[in-house]
């Protein structure tokens, strides 16, 4: 293969340091600034270690349910098309064209104690807004279609044929679906899988309004970040992060196999 | 196994389809559904297999009617025009896979797809993967996994279309032979007549959702029941205002046929075509073998009479 041209690479090269590598050192810099003992004790923080549970508790919903409903919605469009079909692939990419702080204001006008669905969630004693449902359903919202987009164009391409003739070997639907279906499309879930939780422990603008933001409470990982800034306790800012950043660096080494195990399955395609 | 076909019709929205499609496919034959893209052939077979509804109608598999049953229920073999292989599995475990949902034992599963590579030929392929395959290969491979459920009837959709001229060549000769030898009750699908003639003892032709005319390759080209058989199975040529084959037209010298002139003479190798013109205004071309053509010797502007052969 032909070498780029230097100006190229040398451009490359300075965009991803100056805008990651060189920005993502300084926070881990920061994070070891003070040694071993400050920060342990900073790990010995109670807001942020309910923080850091808190987000633990959304993703283990959130992105379950994203990964059943983005599967479910992929196939249904895909396979069974209609006017809904069409309807629902529309709407579905809205999550990632409102800013996340416009979806927070409209989920508190929804289902806020005194918003639409107020009177059905008292009735049953739910509490939503300011609380872990909420940021759940926020979480939910904002990653919505990272899973289905995903899995669209590739249940287009691979066909309904293998499906079918494995029915007329005998097969039911959920013999289908595990032996044919989620075998062809394993990796691409992974990758809308990653990019989900990659998402959800990110997101910021839309729990900052629903969860009220509460420190020891309601206060995920991101919005702990945030406020230790604001109280001017940078350090333990740092901290927090850093393991942020760790974890997403690991999402990103499971995105990376994902995606090469797509990539060689399409080379076997051609 | 015998499959009939009574009444069957089909609508995609507006559009019909099939209508009211009335046919018997005699046990152990091979027979072809026939027809230009858009007579509905390929809906129709897989109306048979289960993976299309029917409007109307009813389909009969020896007795049994199987019009309401899903297509896991039929015991029906089916192959796809681009042979479906399972990407994600062993050329063996795709043999296998129908053989699993019957819960058979892991030992009769190895004995019977070993048979089954064996009669394909891929006895040496059982651990490659379809992509290490040739179009040739996927194709004997899907046909093994569909023969490994011992099916009533297997359904063909266009085997042939998408190999090279050899290969599918070779393979239909093949298939008639393998039919032949398991006597399976066949029903395959083609837009080609050359290879429904060539592989089939029964043809089904089919043009915008009707049949037109149904019965043996020599049959239904010697006496096509109308112009559109006629056209479709074999090219035809005006003569006396009628469509008549080239080839059963000669140029006569006893006087007894229309007279005319040598207009072109076009020497493909085997056969050669003369096109004649006539006093009023119309042309046909004559089909002449080879050794016909060196004896008569037509060249361009010669007076010639032609007529029908016998």
């Amino acid at each position: 293969m032909k070498k780029s041209p230097l100006w190229l690479r040398l451009l490359v090269i300075v965009y991803v340091l100056g805008l990651i590598g060189v920005p993502l050192g300084f926070v881990f810099q920061r994070m070891f600034a003070h040694g071993w003992s400050a920060l342990v004790s900073a790990f010995g923080d109670p807001s942020m270690r309910s923080a850091m549970w808190l987000t633990l508790r959304v993703v283990l919903v959130a992105v379950p349910v994203n990964t059943l409903v983005g599967v479910g919605v992929a196939i249904w469009i895909v396979r069974h098309p209609s006017w809904r079909t069409k309807l629902i692939d529309r709407v579905i990419d809205v999550p990632l064209a409102i800013s996340p702080i416009i979806i927070g204001l409209m989920l508190e006008l929804a289902y806020a104690s005194n918003g639409w669905f107020g009177r059905p969630e008292a009735a049953l004693g739910l509490h939503i807004i300011f609380s872990y449902p909420g940021i759940v359903l926020a979480s939910v919202f904002v990653s919505l279609p990272l899973v289905s987009r995903q899995l669209i164009p590739l249940l287009r391409e691979i066909g309904d044929h293998q499906e079918q003739t494995a029915a007329s070997l005998g097969a039911g639907p959920v013999r289908i679906f595990l032996t044919i279906t989620m075998r062809s499309i394993l990796w691409a879930t992974a990758y809308g899988v990653s990019l989900t939780t990659a998402r959800v422990l990110g997101e910021y603008g839309a729990v900052l309004i629903v969860s009220g933001n509460i420190t020891g409470l309601t206060q995920t990982l991101t919005l702990n970040i945030g406020s230790n800034f604001e109280n001017y306790d940078a350090f333990q800012g740092f901290v927090g992060a850093g393991v942020l950043a760790t974890t997403s660096v690991l999402i990103l080494l499971v995105l990376g196999v994902a995606r090469h195990r797509e990539r060689k399955r399409h080379e076997h395609l051609a | 196994m015998s499959i009939s076909l009574e009444h069957l019709s089909k609508s995609f929205g507006a559009d019909a389809v099939l209508s009211d499609i009335n046919d018997v496919v005699p046990d152990g034959s091979l027979t072809a559904l026939l027809g230009p893209s858009g007579s509905g052939k390929s809906t129709l077979l897989r109306m048979i297999a289960g993976l299309e509804t029917v409007d109307q109608g009813r389909i009969v598999l020896h007795g049994r009617d199987v019009t309401k049953l899903p297509a896991r229920q039929r015991n029906i073999g089916f192959c796809f025009q681009d042979y479906a292989p399972f990407y994600q599995l062993s050329v063996f475990d795709n043999v296998a896979y129908g053989l699993k949902v019957r819960r058979k034992s892991s030992a009769e599963i190895r004995r019977e797809v070993e048979e089954l590579l064996a009669l394909v030929r891929l006895e040496d392929f059982a651990n490659r993967y379809p992509r290490q395959l040739s179009g040739g290969q996927r194709q004997r491979m899907a046909l093994a996994r569909a023969l490994a459920i011992k099916p009533e009837v297997l359904l063909l959709d266009e085997p042939f279309a998408a190999l090279d001229a050899q290969v599918g060549g070779e393979l239909r000769q093949w298939v008639r032979s393998l039919q032949h030898e398991l006597g399976i009750t066949t029903l395959l699908v083609t837009h080609n007549q050359a290879e429904a003639m060539e592989v089939a003892d029964r043809v089904v032709i089919l043009n915008r959702g009707r049949i037109e005319q149904a019965g043996a390759p020599s049959e239904v080209y010697d006496a096509p029941a109308n112009d559109f058989v006629r056209s479709f199975l074999g090219p035809t040529t005006p003569f006396d205002g009628e469509q008549v084959r080239p080839h059963d037209l000669a140029l006569v010298d006893d006087g007894s046929g229309r007279s005319g002139q040598v207009r072109d003479v076009i020497r493909l190798g085997f056969e050669v075509r003369v096109v004649v013109g006539f006093a009023d205004d119309t042309s046909s071309w004559i089909q002449l073998t080879h050794d016909e053509a060196q004896r008569l010797n037509p060249a361009v502007g010669d007076k010639v009479t032609v007529a029908r052969r016998r």
